[in-house]
C-alpha cells in the first residue's frame, strides 16, 4: 500500500506551510531538538493533515506524540 | 490571478527559506495582498514566525502597530491571522499574546504589562466558554444568567479601568452561542430563555462598544453567517481553544481595517466600472434602453450592488465612474433609465472615456486632491484589474465576478471604508465636491486668481472645539495628509482631552463662501508652556487649500498670543511622504527656524494680516491663558 503522504511531501508541508527549518533526517528527533518548535503546531498541522488526507486524525493521539516521525506514522496508519 | 497569487506565495516562501523576510519586509505588503485569503493565511504562518523586531528595525519608513491580544482561551491562531493581515495592509507589525488565561489581571491592573507597553490596540477576545466554565454540572438557564451577569460586570469594570488607564482603544467581541450548550437543553421553552438571556448580553456588550471611551466591540456573530464554524469540539476539549481558526481568521481582517480606520488609512474613493460592474450589458452596443438594470433577475442584482454603492455614499465615501464609453452615453443612461438607481450626482467624478484605466484612474486622485492610495477600483474585467493592478500598485483592485449577485460580497468582503466615526461632514461629501466643482468652473471663468478669491466672498470661523466637533475634528487629524504639520492621529477621546486640558486648546476652523457652507475644515492644536505658546499641530483640508485661510487663522492666532501676554510661539513641521507642501509654511509667515525644517519659533514682532479677500471670525479664548512663566517680562 502507497503513503497517505510520502516523506518529502511531509517535509515540504513542515517547512512551506508551518515554517519549520526541518529536513527528512531531522524527523526522528524529540520535539525539544526542533528548531523553533512549539506545541500549538500540533493543531496546525493536525488541520493541514486531515485535508492532505481526507480524512480526520486523532488530537490527543498527535498532543501524545513524541517526535514528527511518529506524527508521520500517525498519518499513514 | 491564481497565476499572481501562487508566485507571490512562492517568493514568499523563498524570502521565509533564505532567512530574508525581515530583510524584505518592503516586498511582504504587496506580496500579501497579490495573494487569494487562502494562501495568505498561509503565508501569515511564516510571517509570524519572522523575526519582526528586526523587521521594524530595518523599515523605519514603514508604519509599525502593536498590538496585544488577551483572552479566556488558546489564541494562537488570531496572533498569527493579525500578523497576515496586518502585514498586508503594509504595516509591521508586532502582536504579542498575554499569558494564558490571564486577561482579568492583564487588563485589571493598571501596573500589568499590558499597560507599560502602551499597545495601539488591546483585543480580549470573549467566547462562551468564559460563562460555562464556570455554570456548573448540570446547569439550569438560571445558573447561565447568573454568570452572565457576572461576567457582564466583570468586563464592565476592565472596560472601565482600560478607559481611565489605558491607552490606544480596546477591542471586545460579541459572544456567539453554540448549539451544543443550547442543544443540552430539552424543551424548547428553555431554550428560548436562554437564547434571550445570551442575546441580552450581548446586547449590553454593544451597548459598550456604543458609548463607552476607548472600546470597541466588534459584532462577530455576521461572520459567523459566511460559512465559518464557531468552533471545533476537539481543539476547544483538548487544546482550550474555544473559537474555530477560520472565526479567528475572519476576525483579524476585521481588526486589520479597525486599525487602518484609526490610524487614518481608511480608503476615501470607490472608483467603479459600469458595463458588467452597475448594469448588464455593453451600453455602446445596447443603448440606453438595452442595458440589464433594475429589471428581470440579473437587472435586480445590478440594482441591489448601485444600492451597496449609494449606501456607501451616504456615509462619506466618494463614487467615480471609470468607464471605456462615450461620456454623452454614460450620462443619458444616469439620468434616463428607470432602473437606475445611482444617478449623476451620486458621482463626484465620472470619467467616460477611451484612456487606460490607470490613466483615469491618476488623473481622478489627482483632480481630487487625493493619493492613489485612497482609491479602491472595482471592475468586472480581469483584464481591466490587471492593467490598474500593474500600473497603481498603492490602489486596491477589487475583481467583481461574472455574476452580479455577488458584487456586493466581493466588495465588501474587506472593510476598505470602515472608519471609527460618521460625521455630518461625512453624510454631506458628495455635496461638497459637487459645490467644489462649481468653485472650479468660477476659477475657470475668474481672470486671476486674485479675481476669483475676491470674487469667492469666503469667511472663516475660528473658535474653540465645541462638544458637536469632537468626531469631526478627529477625523480630520486621520483623513488630512497633506496639509498636516506632524500627522499627530487622534481619536475623539484624545482630542476631547486636549479640549478640556487647563493650559490647552483645540481650535476648530470652519470656513463658508458664495457657493455653500464647507463646514469644519481644519484644526489647530494649542498649548502653553513655559517656553511660549506651541501650536503642536495645525491642519487643513485639502478641499480648501490655496484660499487664505491659514493666513487668516495664523494671523489669529499670533494676534491673540501677543495679547494674551505670549513671549513667543513655537511651530513643528515632521515631514512625510506626503506633507511637503506645508514644509515651508512657518518661515513663510515670519517664523524664524530653531532647528532647521523642523522646529520654529515667532518674536511676535510683526504679525502677518488676515488676507483682504476674507472675512475672519475669531470667537471664544482662542489661545489658552498664559503661565506665568510663559508671560513676558
Amino acid at each position: 500500500m502507497t503513503a497517505a503522504i510520502s516523506r518529502a511531501e511531509f517535509v515540504d508541508l513542515l517547512r512551506d506551510e508551518i515554517g519549520l527549518a526541518v529536513a527528512a533526517e531531522d524527523l526522528g528527533r524529540t520535539f525539544d531538538e526542533v528548531p523553533g518548535w512549539d506545541s500549538l503546531h500540533l493543531l496546525t498541522m493536525l488541520v493541514l493533515l486531515e485535508k492532505r488526507v481526507s480524512r480526520p486524525l486523532s488530537l490527543p493521539d498527535f498532543l501524545d506524540a513524541a517526535s514528527l516521525e511518529t506524527i508521520y506514522e500517525l498519518v499513514n496508519r | 490571478m491564481t497565476t499572481d497569487t501562487s508566485a507571490a506565495l512562492a517568493r514568499l516562501r523563498g524570502l521565509h527559506r533564505d532567512g530574508a523576510l525581515a530583510e524584505r519586509f518592503d516586498e511582504v505588503g504587496p506580496l500579501l495582498a497579490a495573494m487569494s485569503a487562502e494562501d495568505a493565511a498561509r503565508a501569515a504562518r511564516l510571517l509570524a514566525r519572522a523575526d519582526l523586531d528586526a523587521a521594524r528595525e530595518l523599515h523605519p519608513r514603514l508604519p509599525a502597530v502593536r498590538v496585544t491580544v488577551t483572552g479566556h482561551g488558546t489564541l494562537e491562531a488570531l496572533r498569527v491571522a493579525l500578523v497576515g493581515e496586518l502585514a498586508r495592509h503594509g504595516y509591521v507589525p508586532s502582536v504579542r499574546l498575554t499569558g494564558f488565561g490571564s486577561y482579568v489581571f492583564e487588563l485589571g491592573d493598571p501596573g500589568s504589562e499590558l499597560y507599560a507597553e502602551k499597545p495601539d490596540l488591546v483585543v480580549c477576545v470573549l467566547d462562551h466558554a468564559t460563562v460555562f466554565d464556570e455554570v456548573g454540572v448540570p446547569f439550569t438557564v438560571e445558573d447561565v444568567e447568573r454568570v452572565l451577569a457576572e461576567k457582564l460586570a466583570l468586563w464592565r469594570g476592565l472596560a472601565a479601568r482600560y478607559g481611565e488607564s489605558g491607552s490606544g482603544a480596546l477591542v471586545l467581541n460579541t459572544v456567539p452561542l453554540p448549539r451544543l450548550w443550547q442543544a443540552r437543553l430539552l424543551d424548547h421553552r428553555s431554550r428560548a430563555r436562554l437564547g434571550a438571556a445570551w442575546r441580552r448580553a450581548n446586547a449590553e456588550l454593544l451597548e459598550l462598544g456604543a458609548s463607552a471611551d476607548r472600546v470597541v466591540v466588534v459584532d462577530v456573530d455576521p461572520l459567523l453567517s459566511a460559512a465559518t464554524e464557531l468552533s471545533d469540539p476537539r481543539f476547544e476539549t483538548y487544546a482550550g481553544a474555544h473559537l474555530s481558526d477560520g472565526l479567528l481568521g475572519a476576525y483579524a481582517r476585521e481588526l486589520g481595517h479597525l486599525v487602518r480606520a484609526r490610524t487614518g488609512r481608511a480608503r476615501k474613493v470607490l472608483a467603479l466600472d459600469l458595463d458588467g460592474t452597475l448594469w448588464g450589458g455593453i451600453l455602446g452596443d445596447d443603448g440606453v434602453e438595452g442595458i440589464e438594470v433594475g429589471h428581470g433577475p440579473r437587472g435586480e442584482a445590478f440594482r441591489r450592488f448601485q444600492g451597496v454603492a449609494k449606501q456607501l455614499a451616504s456615509q462619506g465615501v466618494l463614487l467615480a465612474a471609470v468607464s471605456k464609453n462615450d461620456r454623452d452615453t454614460v450620462l443619458a443612461a444616469l439620468r434616463d433609465h428607470p432602473g437606475m438607481l445611482l444617478r449623476e450626482d451620486d458621482f463626484v467624478r465620472i470619467l467616460a472615456n477611451w484612456s487606460p484605466k490607470p490613466v483615469n484612474l491618476r488623473a481622478l486622485a489627482e483632480g481630487l486632491n487625493l493619493g492613489g492610495d485612497s482609491v479602491v477600483f472595482a471592475d468586472d474585467s480581469v483584464h481591466e484589474c490587471a492593467a490598474v493592478a500593474a500600473e497603481l500598485p498603492e490602489t486596491v483592485v477589487v475583481h467583481l465576478g461574472d455574476d452580479p449577485a455577488l458584487h456586493a460580497a466581493t466588495l465588501l468582503a474587506d472593510g476598505w471604508f470602515t472608519t471609527t466615526e460618521i460625521t455630518a461632514e461625512d453624510r454631506a461629501r458628495t455635496r461638497r465636491y459637487h459645490e467644489e466643482a462649481a468653485r472650479s468652473e468660477f476659477l475657470a471663468a475668474a481672470g486671476s486668481a486674485e479675481e476669483f478669491l475676491a470674487g469667492l466672498d469666503v469667511s472663516v470661523r475660528l473658535a474653540p472645539a465645541e462638544p458637536g466637533e469632537i468626531a469631526r475634528l478627529s477625523q480630520i487629524t486621520l483623513r488630512t495628509n497633506q496639509f498636516n504639520l506632524t500627522t499627530e492621529r487622534l481619536s475623539p477621546e484624545e482630542v476631547r482631552e486636549r479640549a478640556e486640558r487647563p493650559g490647552s486648546r483645540v481650535l476648530a476652523i470652519s470656513a463658508a463662501d458664495r457657493f455653500g457652507s464647507n463646514g469644519v475644515v481644519g484644526a489647530v492644536f494649542l498649548r502653553a508652556r513655559p517656553e511660549g505658546l506651541v501650536i503642536e499641530n495645525f491642519l487643513l483640508s485639502c478641499r480648501v487649500f490655496s484660499r487664505g485661510i491659514e493666513q487668516a487663522v495664523l494671523s489669529a492666532v499670533l494676534h491673540a498670543a501677543r495679547e494674551a501676554g505670549f513671549a513667543e510661539v513655537h511651530g513643528r513641521y515632521l515631514p512625510t511622504a506626503k506633507n511637503g507642501k506645508v514644509r515651508d509654511l512657518y518661515p513663510h509667515y515670519g517664523f524664524a527656524p530653531v532647528e532647521e525644517g523642523a522646529r520654529f519659533v515667532h518674536d511676535l514682532g510683526e504679525i502677518v494680516g488676515v488676507p483682504a479677500h476674507l472675512t475672519l471670525h475669531a470667537e471664544g479664548p482662542v489661545v489658552p491663558e498664559a503661565s506665568p512663566e510663559a508671560l513676558t517680562i
